[in-house]
């Protein structure tokens, strides 16, 4: 879902830019009350994990390959959606520089995309749906957050005319509908192995608890 | 787990993604390059590159490592090449990390 440089023209670009660092700056407002010995160590396996397993495109249908975004992953893991704007920007920024994945004067669309609408999208539909089944709620969270983040992109690239808006929403939510299914089954793996060894660590599991 | 266990483990498991994925990542366009390919509009396309000054679409930045590879190392440069960047996230996450951890603690 990274969007190169000449897909979007520079007005909407520059648009998506201001979005995205004031949704930055309000992340790391949230790190500094939230970063610690303890959550420092998880935040950073966390963002070297989720750059190397975006890396491991899977293939799907139709000659097409897809690969998990983790922000509905990380938001869950930290009870915050400000956790995954904070952790997709640093993957994206290293992504952008130094492997041309996803173009500079987009990046600001790209953090749009998969931190801001995957984080939040991720972390309200767990919220929502958490109290039926912690794993059914973290998998259709997960899968929503990718599919929600493809078709805001095909709306991006109808508002700049890049794509038809009808075929745009109909091939993004098509592929990232089955993307979403290893996005999710990824995210209950690891949010379920975590929530088990280190069960502190998983905020979202003791809410979970308490409110049962 | 202790907390630096977990940080190890996560490194751990990143760098043998990151030896994994050179040989078994797909090497199809993925979702939003497979659409393009069919659906877009190339005078768009066309105005937009112009007004970027490229010749095709992809990022304004030179990039020292594209598409994950260094250039003539075939699959070990695949494997460093993310290596190097996992390197490079982790220690900008954790640089800032720790950054603003010092900074609450004031």
């Amino acid at each position: 879902m990274h969007i190169p440089d000449g897909f979007i023209p520079f007005w909407e670009s520059a648009i998506f830019w201001v979005i995205s660092l004031i949704f930055l700056s309000l992340s790391l407002r949230w790190a500094s009350k939230e970063m610690n010995e303890k959550t420092v160590p998880l935040f950073t396996a966390l963002a070297a994990g989720i750059f190397a397993i975006q890396a491991m495109n899977m293939p799907i249908p139709w000659g097409t390959s897809g690969h998990m975004v983790g922000a509905a992953l990380t938001a869950i893991v930290f009870d915050s959606p400000w956790a995954a704007v904070l952790l997709l920007a640093m993957v994206l920024i290293v992504q952008g520089l130094f492997f041309a994945d996803g173009g500079l004067i987009v990046m600001g669309t790209n953090i749009f995309n998969m931190g801001i609408v995957g984080g939040f999208a991720g972390y309200y539909i767990f919220k929502a749906l958490k109290k039926t089944n912690f794993h059914v709620a973290i998998f259709i969270a997960a899968w929503a957050a990718t599919f929600i983040a493809s078709l805001v992109c095909a709306a991006e690239l109808a508002i700049a005319g890049t794509f038809p808006i009808d075929l745009g929403i109909q091939f993004m939510g098509l592929y990232h509908a089955v993307i979403g299914i290893i996005e999710g089954l990824i995210t209950v793996i690891v949010v379920g192995y975590l929530a088990s060894a280190r069960p502190d660590l998983v905020k979202s599991v003791k809410k979970v608890v308490l409110n049962e | 787990m202790n907390n630096n266990s977990i940080l190890i483990a996560g490194l751990i498991v990143a760098v043998l993604l990151g030896i994994a994925a050179p040989f078994l990542a797909s090497g199809n366009p993925d979702g939003l390059e497979s659409a393009a390919e069919k659906i877009v509009n190339l005078d768009v396309l066309d105005a937009n590159l112009e007004e970027a000054g490229l010749e095709e679409e992809g990022t304004i930045a030179p990039s020292p490592m594209p598409d994950y590879a260094i250039p003539g190392m075939e699959k070990i440069g695949e494997i460093a090449a993310l290596i190097i960047g996992i390197l490079l996230v982790t220690l900008l996450s954790f640089g800032v990390g720790s950054l603003l951890k010092s900074t609450s603690k004031n």
